[in-house]
């Protein structure tokens, strides 16, 4: 019997009803599957797969201790403890656990936070320790979570603040050597892509994950000599106690190889709290982002053009009048400095008289005027040799170039007034860093290094690589520099020897530089500056101290030599050189 | 279960081509109905897909172990770096300064030098 569906039969309407439904799962699973296949794989990776940054930790710094790195910033993982007030359980024992666990670190009131109405997060802990995460997490508090933040740290506190600058709380370096070194330091984060499980994990299944690990930034060794910056910083603070000089800076070179050994400045701030700075100007490094009228130290300089151009040597002399008149403008000797009539270019430069250099920038010319070809040459001079006037490249923030007008400028500024003025430090604009370059080039025997803060890096196993010397560039011949020098040494053992401990070369120069105020040169607001070195048979520093103040009248010689003085008889001792016998 | 030997007719052309190959073939006696075969795929597909999940779990528990390895790796680093802070504090010139042992110290009243 052949078995067929009858028309009109119920079996036949339940095929068709059934043919009918199957026939929309296929379509809607191919619209699913087919057309919409792009939508629904982006809602399941959305879901699965998770992007993981993966920080790179930030560079740690040293200083040196003698030869030996020592840590001057480092980072240190912290925690944030947060609650959900609605599913904290417990809130008493929340409060004793933070308490009794982070103290120091609490919020006040921490009931009160559990209390908040409606609020799922408050923050009931901030800066805590690992130590003491470890023991609130051991409490198994419901409703209780953490948060880590790697903050950096400073461990030997003020020391060097605006050298080093800070991290700010987006992770990146403001001011100093953070800041300078920030791309260094930073390293490269890294990233993890994943299809994850439920509880976050990720698998390893998965066509389209990325594992790019992050690279840590660079250990950097600075050439900052952690024993030397902290002798520089007391004594400053003890030079401005008796001085009354509310601003002072002081920088030490080694002459032999540019390397910063200490860079202070007063006021300070703490880099650990840099939120808690009384002036935001305290973050700034004047001695390189605050160019000045070097005043008198400029002196040295102008003395060695003329010796090396064969112009003029010590015993050179000329009629000092106390004056000299310059295309119509009376240029003078600062007050009371007397020594009228005729007296050699030593005797100029022991007691700072202006006459005298600007004699040497004259004889750089025909003898009589400071011509276009003196003005060139001393500009060379300045610019190119002593590189004034123009970034070094030290690495930190904010570094000023100064200025140092040239005799071709456009303006007509670079004339033999302003030239007769540069010969003794005014109209110039330089930063103490370049000075300090530049005058360990002539205590060096007259080759210029470019100053430098980074000694090398070292890796996670400590191992050291130094940085790359750059070569020396010869600013003056070796007897210039080596006659410049000693003009320092007299100048210096004229009026200050019973300052330094005996047996040594000591020398330096005196600076006392009026301020521009609206315009015109003030004497009753002064900065004053020491510019000097020191060693045994060869000269082992460079230091320069400089003091200032708003309305405030400071000499180099009375308020900033004494703080020279105090690090230069320092530095013999700990440097362990022996006297002369 | 036994064996029957069989032979097949070959051309002598052929034969000529192929000479010292096998001419002879081993036929089971032992017929499968198509239900055997459905359900012998079955149990194949079964046991792959059981090897292939055993596999997918291994390396899962290994992607956990990884991640306890990582977390475990993260909380040492955590802790040296807290080490090497703490270090660094107790060694600072500062606290170095103000340690009893420098408040111990006497500056010498006189130096001399080993070639005078």
């Amino acid at each position: 019997m052949k078995l067929e569906l009858l028309k009109g039969s119920r079996s036949k309407y339940l095929a068709a009803i059934v043919l009918g439904i199957t026939a929309i799962f296929i379509i809607r699973l191919f619209y699913l599957q087919i057309i919409q296949s792009n939508y629904y794989q982006q809602q399941a990776a959305a879901e699965q797969v998770k992007i993981t940054d993966l920080p790179a930790q930030r560079g740690l710094i040293y200083g040196l201790s003698g030869t030996t790195p020592e840590p001057l910033a480092l980072n240190q993982t912290v925690y944030t403890v947060f609650a959900d007030p609605t599913t904290v359980t417990d809130d008493s024992q929340v409060v004793k656990t933070i308490e009794a666990d982070a103290s120091g670190n609490a919020e006040p009131d921490l009931a009160q936070l559990l209390t908040v109405p409606g609020s799922r997060y408050e923050v009931l802990a901030t800066k805590v320790s690992l130590t003491q995460a470890t023991k609130i997490k051991a409490a198994n508090l419901n409703g209780v979570g953490f948060q880590a933040i790697t903050q950096r740290v400073y461990p030997e506190g003020t020391l060097g603040a605006q050298v080093l600058g800070f991290v700010d709380n987006t992770g990146q370096g403001q001011y100093g050597v953070e800041q300078g070194l920030n791309s260094e330091l930073s390293g490269t984060d890294g990233v993890l892509k994943a299809v994850t499980d439920v509880n976050d994990v990720p698998l390893t299944i998965g066509k389209d994950n990325i594992d790019k690990p992050a690279v840590d930034g660079k250990n950097v060794v600075l050439t900052l000599d952690l024993n030397v910056q902290a002798e520089v910083e007391q004594a400053l603070a003890a030079g401005l106690k008796t001085n009354h000089a509310t601003n002072g800076s002081v920088i030490v070179i080694d002459p032999q190889d540019g390397h910063v050994e200490a860079m202070a400045n007063l006021p300070s701030y703490d880099p650990s709290n840099f939120g808690q700075a009384s002036n935001a100007s305290d973050y700034n490094n004047p001695i390189v982002s605050s160019p000045y009228e070097p005043g008198s130290d400029m002196k040295t300089l102008t003395m060695a053009i003329g010796v090396d151009k064969g112009v003029v040597t010590p015993a050179t002399t000329y009629d000092n009048t106390g004056s000299m008149t310059i295309d119509g403008v009376n240029v003078s000797n600062g007050e009371g400095l007397g020594h009228i009539g005729v007296i050699n270019l030593q005797t100029a430069m022991d007691f700072s008289l202006n006459s005298g250099f600007i004699t040497v920038a004259e004889l750089l010319g025909d003898g009589q005027n400071i011509t276009l070809a003196a003005r060139q040459t001393m500009y060379d001079y300045y610019y190119n040799h002593f590189h004034l006037g123009q970034l070094t490249g030290i690495q930190v923030a904010n570094e000023a170039p100064g200025t140092v007008i040239s005799p071709n400028d456009p303006s007509g500024q670079g004339n033999a007034v302003r030239y007769s003025n540069m010969a003794f430090g005014q109209g110039v604009d330089v930063t103490m860093l370049q000075m300090a370059a530049a005058f360990s080039s002539i205590a060096n025997g007259g080759l210029y290094y470019t100053p430098t803060l980074v000694a090398g890096t070292v890796d996670d196993n400590g191992n050291f690589t130094a940085a790359p010397q750059v070569a020396a560039q010869r600013s003056v011949s070796q007897s210039t520099a080596d006659t410049v020098r000693n003009m320092t040494q007299v100048a210096r053992a004229s009026l200050f020897s019973a300052s330094d401990t005996p047996g040594f070369e000591i020398g330096g120069k005196t600076g006392t530089s009026q301020t521009l105020i609206n315009g015109n040169y003030n004497n009753n607001q002064t900065i004053g500056t020491y510019l000097g070195y020191g060693g045994d048979a060869t000269p082992r520093y460079v230091i320069m101290v400089q003091v200032s103040g708003a309305g405030q009248t400071l000499e180099g010689g009375r308020d900033a030599e004494p703080i020279f003085a105090n690090i230069s008889n320092w530095m013999l001792n700990y440097l362990q050189l022996q006297p002369k016998g | 279960m036994s064996y029957q030997r069989t032979s097949t007719f070959v051309p002598r052309r052929q034969q000529n081509w192929s000479r010292n190959q096998n001419t002879v073939a081993f036929v089971s006696s032992v017929k499968l109905g198509p239900v055997a075969h459905t359900v012998i795929v079955a149990l194949m597909i079964t046991v792959l897909g059981l090897i292939y999940l055993t596999q997918a779990t291994r390396a899962t528990s290994y992607d956990y172990t990884s991640q306890q390895l990582d977390s475990q790796i993260a909380n040492l680093n955590n802790q040296e770096s807290d080490l090497k802070v703490e270090n660094a504090r107790l060694t600072a010139l500062e606290t170095v300064k103000n340690s009893t042992v420098a408040a111990a110290m006497t500056k010498p009243a006189s130096t001399q030098y080993a070639n005078q």
